[in-house]
């Protein structure tokens, strides 16, 4: 239990800005996508094995709620994926690139990224939602 | 300071499990990027919840081009994801032992969540057309 502890104290005090905020987020995002990853394997399965239930989920997924959720999910998928060829990149090719000048620039331009390729689906997402759990745009 | 002679010697490490799980993180987020946000953008973005149904579901996996797209995110992004489970598990779980444990149930999670979603692939939409 200790262990719990030391290591969830390491990453809230850790002071490492930059390098250390974009583990964090990679981390979060990471686990957000795996936790829905497994969710909606089993949702797709239903269409073999249960199709009633799979018409459950798809109403689940249409509430409100869950279509925050979705927009947010967005966010966590590009911004693992561009984090993710930062790491995979500068590991495999350019390990000399890891200096922590650099890392700091290439960690604000990855957020930055990731933000550009989000809003675009963000707000086409929240049209939808309006549009169609709220009747705007002609819904 | 006195000088110091540098000499570079390159070793070499039996590549174990741990350095194939380390390679494969790597080397599938380059396999994923345009597989996940392909499908994510397709997906949620321009298609949307909303119209996606068992009718939709059925028309997509009648193209064996999707049915093998579909395949190729669930080998790749179930493994890099459990596998990430076991990394940031591993921070926090320190003993040997426990560690093979954690090791073996996440394997076991990985395999059976792989096989449920590899069964609708091939099973494909269970209801008799016309869909109602």
């Amino acid at each position: 239990m200790s262990d719990l502890r030391t290591t969830l104290v390491g990453y809230v005090t850790y002071r490492g800005r930059e390098g250390h905020w974009s583990f964090l987020l990679h981390r979060i995002t990471g686990l957000g996508v795996v936790l829905f990853l497994t969710i909606h394997i089993i949702d797709i399965a239903f269409v073999y094995f249960n199709p009633t239930l799979f018409m459950k989920a798809i109403e689940i997924y249409r509430s409100t709620l869950f279509g925050i959720g979705e927009i947010f999910l967005v966010f966590c998928v590009f911004y693992h994926g561009v984090n993710g060829l930062r790491i995979a990149y500068l590991d495999l090719f350019k390990p000399q690139g890891w200096h922590i000048e650099s890392q700091r620039r290439s960690a604000r331009w990855t957020l930055g990224i990731a933000l550009i390729l989000w809003l675009p689906s963000a707000l086409w997402m929240l049209r939808n939602l309006l549009m169609h759990n709220y009747g705007f745009f002609g819904g | 300071m006195a000088t110091a002679t540098q000499t570079a010697r390159r070793v070499r490490i039996k590549p174990n499990y741990e350095t194939i799980a380390w390679k494969w993180m790597r080397y599938s987020a380059f396999a994923m990027i345009p597989l996940v946000w392909g499908h994510m953008i397709l997906q949620d973005v321009i298609v949307g919840v909303h119209r996606i149904d068992l009718d939709y579901v059925a028309m997509r996996w009648a193209s064996l081009f999707w049915r093998i797209y579909d395949t190729l995110l669930l080998g790749f992004a179930f493994a890099h994801g459990v596998n990430g489970l076991r990394q940031v598990l591993n921070d926090f779980i320190h003993a040997d032992r426990a560690r093979k444990i954690i090791n073996w149930l996440l394997f076991l999670f990985w395999l059976i969540i792989t096989l449920i979603g590899g069964a609708a692939l091939i099973g494909g939409v269970n209801q008799p057309f016309p869909l109602s």
